[in-house]
């Protein structure tokens, strides 16, 4: 609330208090009968009075209201700040479990790439075109065709 | 009257200033796309049919390990996010 901003609280604290006071002295002015004018002014002052009860009452309300609220943003940004710091560790833990894996997965590539440049090419010359087990084109297409992303 | 009005909606202006910072991504890792599978030679030998599905097996798991990696990391946020009320 803009008015809370640049006031302080005990302005409007003040304004009922005075409320209080004038709408308690407006009944009493009878018995100052040795200020005579003053008893003429008694309805503007109990006017003044209660627009001072209302105006101080409302802002009072609003004093409570807005320190409720400024208590619960404080709540909420310790509450966001702890979750950001959950988040953050998360992600790290994320992070170092996925480097791990594609580490195992590049590691266990590159043994089965040698076993396979140890292993596997012995058998190259009897599988190649014209050997005993050549390996048809349509194999090939296959496996092509299977790798192909979908467009 | 239309000023009492006017000062009782001032109550009605209060705003939270609490934001909420979008989490971050788990790591370069995980931004980076899937790539395209190898594919084969049409005079392909049989070591090479073997490397390339091993090399194609690879490129699976780590597109599968970065998949997951985004399945968890948006349960984790999701649970974080949704203990902050």
């Amino acid at each position: 609330m803009w008015m809370l901003q640049w006031l302080p609280n005990w302005i409007f604290y003040a304004v009922l208090l005075a409320g209080v006071f004038g709408l308690v002295a407006s009944y009493l002015i009878r018995f100052l009968s040795f200020i005579p004018f003053l008893y003429v002014y008694k309805t503007p002052i109990q006017l003044g009075s209660i627009v001072a009860i209302v105006i101080g009452t409302f802002m009072a309300g609003a004093i409570y209201d807005n320190d409720a609220w400024e208590a619960r943003v404080k709540e909420m940004e310790e509450k966001v700040a702890a979750a950001e710091v959950q988040s953050k560790e998360e992600n790290i833990k994320i992070v170092e479990k996925v480097v791990n894996k594609v580490q195992i997965v590049k590691t266990r590539g590159q043994d089965i790439v040698k076993y396979v440049d140890r292993e596997v090419v012995k058998y190259d010359t009897k599988f190649a075109p014209g050997g005993i087990c050549e390996i048809p084109k349509e194999f090939i297409k296959a496996h092509n065709d299977a790798a192909e992303a979908p467009k | 009257m239309k000023y009492i009005l006017l000062l009782l909606m001032i109550g009605c202006s209060t705003t939270v200033p609490v934001t909420v910072k979008f989490p971050e991504a788990p790591g370069n890792v995980a931004m980076t796309a899937c790539p395209q599978l190898q594919k084969l030679a049409e005079d392909a030998k049989l070591s090479d049919i073997s490397k390339t599905v091993s090399v194609n097996y690879g490129t699976y798991y780590e597109c599968a390990i970065k998949t997951d990696a985004w399945i968890e990391w948006y349960q984790k946020q999701k649970h974080i996010f949704e203990s902050v009320k």
